[in-house]
């Protein structure tokens, strides 16, 4: 006898499913909040910053590769916004976001609103990291299209010229830096990782984030030094810069097969281990 | 690179290994290379020379590096360095060649005479597996111990290992490994190893390859818009290529003066410079500070070693470079001109 | 209500000790009978949110196992908890986002929660609790008791068998708390069982059908709330200018537990006919201001229990 037939007025037995529903409610508390849209403002705001200073104070012209050819050709803001924001902008955005995603939950307490209600700790977390990964995406696409409308409007654009001295046309082009842009966002999947682990540890989300970063800050001084270049090619920055392989004719996928491999093995070590993190967590929050 | 395979193939003798490789000939290759090296060189930021020559010779001896490289017979070739973010090609039809770097857009176009018999001038011997292997090839003698020594996988081809061992122990070399593909007996990598570690100091080699004819727009180059064009004439019966860099990697110190000699033979052979002046700029004084002092008849200096290459520098200005242990350039140094 | 249902809260010597060796739960075995509103008492510290906690599967018992509508915690919490509402420790939402949007968050968490209807649902769960006008308010701008009744709300989103509710009407003004309470009759009226901590005890007296005290991590007593009325024996209150005289006779009359205050002198009269003390009581010069039987209220019995005394915050 199952209790719910006992009980004087049972609830209507709810058979069916909607396990998708929590991942749209995830994505709505990442881009419904005025803070994701002030980080992507800002990512928006890189090829403007770049735009504005070669078309107005005429720097850049000289300048070594995508840069260089900005006043050329307005494309090449597109890639040289994204190239340019890999070091720094994107990946403080992705560690706010991520820092904040688990700790924020437990400093509001409504973590264990969302666990009795119930969300499962195991999909909850899956959801926090599809919204993760959506962001990394809204954020390499935001600079995309900011870069295509700031390239058209100040300077001339026309056939792109790959690294290999080829030329394409400019669709073949934009759909090149369109990959880049999903590359980019696959590049910092594994930054995302390390950022939902930290923040399975803590309740602070400001201490998730300054952790993550900080982890961020020391990956890249290691990815620095030269006598440790034996565990370079594990680094998580290792490699970041192979998206230019896109621009070669024809493109060259290996290197950009091992980085996404790299991302994805960063990926896995870090969201298995905020599994367990979160899975065993006592919520006193 | 890794020999992950050891394929069963038929049993082959190096003389008849080392005969096929000679007569090895194929219409036409397209394939990736990648080389790495590690001699251990010490960095030496302020010494990096300034010239372009001297600027890639020294960073394609340290590091890794990949290449697309590209050939059709007799005198289509095409190698293109993909460097970090950047990318530099060199292209030749048999007519022309091209030299282009994508990190300045420069273009520098060669007119090749008429008849030119070896086209390969414009494209840097190290980055041809090919042309690496029949170096070691041309310096096999007596003093250099030569066997099949099994079978490996490169780049998914079966390939028979041939390897090089000195003989005698004046050198740093350990021994020198060809992988020679099975069936166009063409060398897919080339391994050197030093006589400690077990690490290899250079290997160059196919990490991908097809031995279909490439397009002949493969070899074509259109200077692309914005691109600054230079012409260079390369007038007809000049020596085409330069010396070959793999083997004796140059300091990057300018030579001043005088052509090198060469002391002693094959392996353990040491080059001589003279009238180099230490520049005296910061990193290399702290390098001598800190090397050995050696002295003797011919008078005092600093011995500078490296897993592959040993130099001394003495107190009147003659370098002794070579892939020998630093004993060997102590006793080569009183034949050194001054 | 009596059913024949098990119970739909079972607890067997459950226990969490912290990391710090602090013992919060020790061995409690708790019963909370189908159909019934069930006070949860103790002072804060006792042991209370830490026992709810653990119902709810939000920490992991250190020992001993809890049951919720017949099966084990946590591990079939996917399935039992969508049949359980829920409030615990204080409201907690994102002060960014309305009320309603909060709503539909949690609403959205449990993947039973049918998406066509979760509006709607949302819209009367707002109506019960009285917030129907702050629906569109962002929560920043809700005062505690307001977010109080959001977290009621939450809780009321779908039909439960089981409310678990941690002190919920904390914060509330009078009005308000009165308006939880008969919210709570309401509910239970419907069949739901309600358990639900507190540390007022008007709120077990008006309310509870059933009450459990906690003390120290430890259960000291649950029963009926009538059953624990029932064990508290009257006592007889004399008022009086002469303390002595009463006290005397009374002593003489065989009642026991004597203990005189400013004005009056109690004791157990047990079952002595109590009829015949005042007449005894004149004849004794006693002055008489008052006399009668006194019930000890559950306060003074549940200081008797725990040895504590409740914050009487209203």
């Amino acid at each position: 006898m199952s209790p719910s037939e006992a009980v004087t007025v049972g609830p209507r037995l709810r058979t069916k499913r909607y396990p998708l529903a929590l991942f749209r409610s995830e994505l709505h508390l990442v881009f419904g909040r005025a803070r994701s849209w002030a980080l992507l403002g800002v990512l928006a705001a890189v090829p403007i910053l770049i735009g504005s200073a070669i078309r107005f104070a005429g720097g850049g012209g000289d300048a070594e590769g995508f840069l260089g050819q900005v006043a050329g050709n307005g494309f090449f803001l597109i890639v040289a916004s994204l190239a340019l924001s890999l070091p720094f902008f994107l990946p403080t955005a992705v560690t706010v976001m991520s820092g904040e995603s688990l700790a924020g939950e437990a400093s509001l307490g409504t973590f264990r609103n969302l666990l009795t209600a119930p969300a499962g700790r195991s999909r909850l977390l899956a959801a926090k990291m599809v919204s993760l990964a959506l962001f990394c995406l809204a954020a390499t696409m935001t600079i995309w299209i900011s870069g295509l409308i700031v390239g058209f409007v100040l300077f001339p654009v026309g056939d792109v010229l790959l690294l290999s001295g080829t030329t394409v046309s400019l669709g073949d082009g934009l759909l090149r830096a369109l990959g880049i842009a999903v590359l980019i966002a696959a590049s910092l999947l594994g930054l995302a990782g390390i950022g939902l682990f930290v923040s399975s540890l803590t309740s602070t989300p400001l201490a998730a984030m300054a952790a993550t970063f900080g982890t961020f800050v020391v990956l890249g001084i290691l990815s620095a030094i030269p006598q440790i270049d034996v565990i370079h090619p594990w680094l998580l920055m290792y490699g970041w810069l192979s998206f230019a392989d896109l621009m070669r004719d024809p493109p060259y996928w290996d290197a950009i097969g091992r980085n996404l491999l790299l991302q994805a093995g960063y990926l896995a070590v870090f969201y298995a281990a905020a599994w367990a993190r979160i899975t065993s967590r006592d919520i006193n929050g | 690179m890794v020999a992950d395979a050891t394929p069963n193939l038929p049993d082959i003798t190096a003389q008849e290994l080392l005969a096929k490789v000679q007569t090895a000939k194929v219409d036409g290759l397209s394939g990736t290379v990648r080389s790495s090296a590690d001699l251990g060189l010490p960095v030496i930021p302020g010494l990096q020379g300034g010239e372009g020559g001297g600027n890639q010779i020294t960073d394609l001896l340290s590091g890794e590096h990949t290449a697309r490289v590209a050939f059709a017979a007799p005198d289509k070739a095409r190698v293109s360095v993909l460097d970090q973010m950047a990318e530099r090609v060199w292209t030749t039809d048999g007519k022309t060649a091209w030299a282009y770097s994508s990190s300045d857009r420069e273009a520098v176009k060669l007119t090749l005479p008429a008849h030119q018999s070896q086209p390969e001038a414009a494209k840097p011997e190290s980055y041809d597996p090919q042309a690496v292997a029949k170096q070691f090839l041309d310096a096999i003698d007596p003093t250099t111990k030569v066997e099949v020594s099994g079978t490996e996988e490169v780049a998914g081809r079966d390939a028979y290992k041939l390897r090089l061992v000195p003989k005698t122990d004046q050198t740093t070399v350990g021994s020198v490994t060809l992988a020679v593909d099975s069936k166009t007996w063409v060398p897919l990598e080339v391994t050197v190893m030093p006589r400690t570690g077990n690490d290899p100091a250079i290997q160059v080699g196919f990490s991908s390859v097809s031995f279909g004819v490439p397009a002949a727009s493969t070899f074509a180059f259109t200077p692309p818009k914005g691109v600054k064009v230079t012409e260079e004439k390369v007038p007809a019966r000049k020596t085409p290529a330069q010396p070959p860099k793999t083997l004796k990697p140059e300091k990057p110190v300018k030579p001043s003066g005088d052509r090198p000699t060469l002391i002693g033979e094959g392996w353990a052979t040491v080059v001589a410079l003279k009238g180099v002046k230490a520049t005296g700029n910061g990193p290399l004084d702290q390098l001598l500070a800190n090397a050995r002092t050696v002295q003797g008849s011919w008078g005092k200096g600093k011995i500078i070693t490296s897993k592959m290459v040993s130099a001394l520098i003495t107190d009147d200005g003659r370098v002794l470079v070579g892939l020998v242990t630093p004993d060997t350039l102590v006793a080569a140094a009183p034949k050194a001109p001054r | 209500m009596s059913t024949l249902s098990e119970p739909p809260v079972v607890t067997h010597g459950l226990t969490k000790r912290f990391r710090g060796g602090q013992v919060a739960v020790n061995a409690i075995d708790l019963e909370v009978p189908a159909g019934s509103v069930f006070g949860f008492l103790g002072p804060n510290g006792s042991g209370k949110t830490t026992t709810i906690r653990m119902l709810l599967g939000l920490i992991a018992p250190t020992a001993g196992s809890v049951e919720l509508l017949g099966e084990s915690m946590p591990k079939a919490q996917l399935r039992v908890l969508p049949r359980v509402g829920a409030l615990v420790e204080g409201p907690a939402f994102y002060p960014f986002w309305s009320g309603q949007a909060n709503l539909l968050r949690f609403d959205a968490a449990d993947r039973t929660a049918d998406p066509r209807t979760r509006k709607a649902r949302a819209g009367e769960a707002l109506e019960r609790v009285g917030l129907s006008n702050a629906a569109r308010k962002k929560v920043r701008a809700y005062s505690l008791g307001m977010r109080q009744r959001l977290a009621i709300a939450v809780a009321l989103m779908q039909r439960r068998e089981l409310l678990v509710l941690d002190e919920p009407t904390n914060g509330l003004d009078p009005q308000g708390t009165r308006e939880v309470r008969h919210l709570l009759r309401e509910l239970a009226a419907d069949g739901t069982t309600i358990f639900t901590s507190t540390h007022l005890l008007a709120e077990v007296e008006q309310v509870c059908t059933h009450a459990a005290v906690m003390s120290l991590g430890r259960l000291v007593r649950q029963s009926t709330v009538a059953d624990l009325r029932a064990e508290l024996r009257p006592r007889l209150v004399v008022r009086t200018p002469d303390l002595g005289q009463a006290a005397e006779t009374l002593k003489s009359l065989g009642v026991t537990d004597l203990k005189t205050t400013a004005e009056t002198v109690e004791g157990d009269a047990g079952e002595l006919p109590i009829e015949k003390f005042a007449a005894a009581l004149v004849a004794a010069d006693v002055r008489i201001h008052g006399f009668g039987l006194e019930r000890p209220s559950l306060e003074e019995a549940f200081v008797a229990l725990t040895g504590e005394g409740f914050d009487v915050a209203q």
